[in-house]
């Protein structure tokens, strides 16, 4: 068992090295020598490099948040954003908008794909809720379904307004056009992660049931409350600047429990750090695989993602901290 | 291992290659006699023309004529040839006035051969993303494959052109365009000469995708004699991805810009928006204001008569500028 | 226990409404000359018939095997590995010409890998699922997941010119037919039914469990080996001629273990085919022919079969 000091020690080494390779890494030139000496390289690191990394390093770390809460507020295992409608809604909306109000602002999308996520999200708590929780399984499948028939609506809109391009660029996330000014709007995630910091005692304690946490004078329903808007935003605003990148949520949280056990404030540095590392892995890889061209980093994790996955279902179950 | 069952497969693998064997046969013969229109019996004057599938006789000037085809609506609309049959939901905005008055016949994909049917065209013209369906529809009535080589856009554009002119017996007008267009095609290549290397980019939803000269826009660089900033790009149908970098490394002297948010948008001002940023501003391209942008329905109609003059117009007064 | 009168009965019903939608769709709206639209609606029934036979029937298989009535090979990620395959002989014969060669050959080479595949994946869930089949469902659907993202990823390296010819789509297309596809198609259909119906007993036995079976005179391991083996072969049958559908054959067998008076395969082999036929060709029907939009059936039968499994996954639970 590792002491989460000694994950976060890891990663903490990790992520300026693997900063530095993302920096390094890309179509156009750029030495580090010339950082002082040249205007253009100064203007490229500050304009697209910086930003890029910056945004994965967000995404990363916020997508990896969400799903732990998702985990620890649900009590379960397997879920994440993908796994409880709250990307495929976030997509309807986007896509509800576009067709509707072609002229809305970022800004606008992004509030009309929140609030259908939630919508979303509210609606798969109602057959959460008939659902008995110590079917671990059970839930993140019936997630998976739910969340591709309100993918089959999506496309079967898309089919009918020739709008499927579009969508692709949602359902398949990747960075290829982050520039500053183009980005900004995932700072937004990273105030979410820092509620969820704040809270995370109360959410933990959310966690065991509404009984314990009445008992200890915490407020369950506001607490279930803000834990699905935090995690409807944070989703929203991914799918609205970069797209959809599955299973980072689930796989990264898995990981720093299996190694630090279950804790949520103690782990939550150690979740964002490690999303943020393993999405940068990820993306760096689809810049190398094709240069100057790239793969689709949703791809990739899509990849990585569903071989880990794999491996936390096939290994046998750990008891849980609870 | 494998004893109950075996023979069954075996029997089966046995009776498919029978089976199979037939249905190659059948296909033979089919494809053999497709070289004069199979199906309707052509009836009256025919005429020779030249089709993807080799020359063929087909009737001249028939009055009822189904096109899936873009870019032979285009140049049937431009020699004021009517058409009976088309597929109707095509976001092609110039040919809607003909789209307008035709019967639906399904998709470029999925023709509705029950429409066909009833309709009973004279004539089928099909191309690319229809040539699948050849054997389904030239059942039906004689049907031309018009599909381009795709090395010479331009160029089969033109014979295309030619073609229809004798088939519809409007050599004249077809003439006109002819030259029109061959004369457009010499006055763009002129002042595009030694004016620098271009880049062919797709926007879409906010992201960039580059084609080169062997993609279905390869035509401004090897027709009109653009060189390509990057001659690496392979031809995959959705171009590949791209950053903004790439534009910034590729540093090309001049734009081709395909918008596809133009179905949601009005066209072009997105895909300004989205290019109006710092790394492309440091091409030579931003710099120069050579920008141009192609209209949407470049690759829906390519090769079409009309849809030609308004790319090659575009690009030549780019350049004149 | 009903009366086998019952049983007749129920198949009975189902055919004469078979038979009912079957000449609608034959001659609904027909314009133009008779025996064109006869030929061409005659290919495309044989060829929504084969499909329903193809996955009602290893969907059928498929819950005797696993006992279980809420799974279907879609589910597990059997068509994505079909597809996968497609795009990965693609990819290493790519240069030898292997678009060009005829859909007879390229079954060939392709069911056989297919089986051999989906006997390794079959025995990866079962053996990890440790009896729970909620485990394993889920297993199934990522391993669906990841080979889709493959899928992806080898058709983005492969040479465009050959894409082309790769080209999935997420969703079934009903609307045209490849005559030699079809041909292998109902070749595979009458082999196999007669190898399932001389199994008939065989199969009822094996609903018991393995135990029961074994102790009546089963040899379980190799049955349950030839049963994958078939169903592998029905679910390329239908892919090929189709594309994926995920949870048609669930939407099917649940409708046919509500209504079946017996859980016998007699009967039930016999109605799953009817069943998902009768399912196919109303939807078409009403699609194609009533409200001329194609290409949308196989959505709106993703979203009903997503709807009943939710509900028969939730109906279990409580």
């Amino acid at each position: 068992m590792f002491r989460s000091s000694q994950i976060n020690a890891i990663n903490i080494l990790l992520l300026p090295l693997l900063l530095i390779i993302s920096i390094s890494i890309g179509a156009a030139a750029f030495h580090w020598s010339d950082v002082f000496s040249n205007s253009d390289t100064r203007s490229l690191l500050i304009y697209s490099r910086l930003p890029r990394s910056l945004a994965i390093i967000l995404t990363g770390a916020t997508l990896a948040v969400a799903g732990m809460v998702l985990q620890i507020v649900l009590r379960n295992r397997f879920l994440e954003p993908n796994m409880v409608g709250a990307t495929q809604s976030a997509a309807l909306g986007i896509l509800l908008v576009s067709i509707w109000f072609p002229q809305a602002t970022q800004l606008a999308k992004m509030s009309c794909a929140s609030i259908v996520a939630l919508l979303g999200m509210t609606l798969f708590l109602f057959l959460f809720r008939r659902l008995p929780p110590h079917r671990q399984m059970m839930i993140p499948l019936i997630g998976i379904i739910y969340g591709s028939i309100i993918e089959a609506l999506v496309n079967f809109i898309g089919v009918e307004t020739n709008t499927l391009q579009l969508l692709a660029v949602w359902f398949a996330g990747d960075f290829s056009a982050v520039l500053a000014g183009r980005y900004e709007l995932l700072w937004l995630t990273g105030l979410m992660a820092l509620v969820i910091y704040f809270l995370a005692d109360r959410l933990t304690i959310a966690g065991l049931g509404q009984n314990i946490s009445t008992s200890l004078g915490i407020n369950y329903a506001q607490m279930m409350w803000i834990s699905l808007i935090t995690v409807a935003m944070i989703t929203a605003i991914v799918v609205v600047t970069v797209g959809q990148i599955p299973f980072i949520g689930l796989v990264v949280p898995n990981i720093v429990s299996r190694l630090a056990g279950d804790r949520l404030r103690q782990n939550l540095p150690s979740v964002a750090l490690m999303g943020a590392n393993a999405l940068l892995v990820c993306d760096i890889i689809g810049r190398i695989i094709d240069p100057p061209y790239e793969i689709p980093v949703s791809l990739i994790f899509g990849i990585v993602g569903t071989m880990i996955f794999l491996y936390l279902l096939f290994r046998k179950p750990t008891v849980h901290a609870t | 291992m494998f004893k109950s069952c075996w023979k069954p497969l075996a029997l089966s693998i046995l009776a498919l290659s029978l089976l199979s064997a037939c249905g190659e046969k059948n296909t033979q013969n089919s494809s053999a006699s497709n070289t004069t229109a199979s199906g309707a019996a052509v009836s009256g004057p025919t005429v020779s023309v030249n089709t993807a599938r080799g020359e063929m006789n087909v009737p001249e000037n028939p009055s009822k004529v189904v096109v899936f085809d873009m870019a032979t609506l285009d140049d049937l609309q431009a020699l004021k040839v009517p058409v009976t049959g088309a597929p109707k939901k095509v976001l092609v905005p110039y040919l809607q006035q003909t789209l307008e008055t035709v019967n639906n016949t399904g998709t470029l994909f999925e023709p509705d051969m029950e429409a066909l049917n009833a309709l009973k065209p004279q004539l089928i013209i099909i191309a690319g993303r229809t040539a699948p369906k050849y054997d389904e529809l030239a059942a039906l009535a004689p049907t031309m494959d018009m599909t381009d080589s795709g090395q010479d856009l331009i160029g089969d554009g033109m014979k295309m052109l030619d073609t229809y002119g004798k088939l519809f017996k409007k050599e004249a007008e077809a003439k006109k365009l002819h030259d029109d267009i061959q004369n457009l095609l010499a006055e763009t290549q002129q002042v595009a000469k030694g004016k620098g290397t271009g880049l062919i980019l797709m926007v879409n939803a906010g992201k960039l995708s580059a084609f080169g000269p062997s993609s279905r826009f390869g035509w401004i660089h090897t027709q009109v004699g653009v060189p390509a900033a990057d001659t690496n790009i392979p031809a995959s149908p959705h171009g590949q991805s791209v950053s903004f970098e790439y534009v910034q490394k590729t540093n090309p002297d001049w734009i081709f810009v395909i918008d596809r948010t133009a179905a949601i948008g009005e066209e072009g001002k997105t895909a300004q928006a989205v290019l109006n940023n710092d790394l492309v501003r440091q091409s030579k391209a931003w710099k120069e204001n050579h920008i141009v942008y192609l209209s949407s329905a470049s690759y829906l109609a390519a090769g079409g008569v009309q849809q030609m003059k308004t790319d090659l117009t575009n690009i030549k007064a780019a350049f004149t500028h | 226990m009903p009366s086998p009168r019952s049983g007749a009965r129920f198949l009975g019903v189902l055919g004469i409404l078979l038979i009912i939608a079957s000449i609608l769709f034959m001659t609904y709206g027909v314009k133009g000359s008779w025996d064109f639209v006869l030929q061409l609606r005659g290919k495309k029934l044989l060829m929504l018939l084969t499909v329903a036979y193809a996955v009602g029937v290893s969907t059928l298989l498929f819950q005797t095997l696993t006992h279980n009535p809420i799974l279907t090979p879609g589910l597990l990620g059997y068509d994505s590995l079909y597809l996968l395959l497609q795009t990965l002989t693609l990819f290493i014969f790519g240069a030898v010409g292997y678009a060009s060669i005829g859909a007879f050959t390229k079954f060939t080479i392709e069911a056989p890998l297919m089986m051999a595949a989906s006997l390794l994946l079959f025995r990866t869930l079962t053996r990890n699922s440790n009896g729970d089949l909620a485990r394993l469902i889920l297993t199934g659907t990522i391993f669906g997941v990841m080979f889709r993202s493959f899928n992806s990823l080898l058709q983005r390296l492969i040479d465009p010119t050959l894409f082309t010819v790769a080209q999935t789509s997420y969703f079934a297309q009903f609307t045209s037919v490849n005559v030699s596809m079809l041909m292998i198609g109902i070749t595979v259909m009458l082999i196999s039914t007669i190898w399932i119906w001389r199994m008939r007993y065989q199969l009822d036995v094996m609903m018991l469990g393995r135990n029961a079976s074994i102790a009546l005179g089963i040899n379980y391991p190799r049955l349950s080996r030839n049963i994958l083996l078939w169903i592998a072969l029905l679910v390329s049958v239908s892919t090929a001629l189709v594309g994926p559908v995920s949870f048609f054959g669930l939407l099917i067998c649940a409708l046919v273990n509500a209504c079946t008076p017996s859980m016998t395969h007699r009967l039930r082999i016999p109605a799953a085919f009817l069943m998902a036929a009768l399912i196919l060709v109303c939807g078409q029907l009403i699609f194609e022919h009533v409200l001329g939009m194609q290409g949308v059936l196989s959505v709106v039968i993703e979203f009903c079969g997503g709807l009943v499994f939710l509900w028969l996954a939730l109906k279990r639970q409580s």
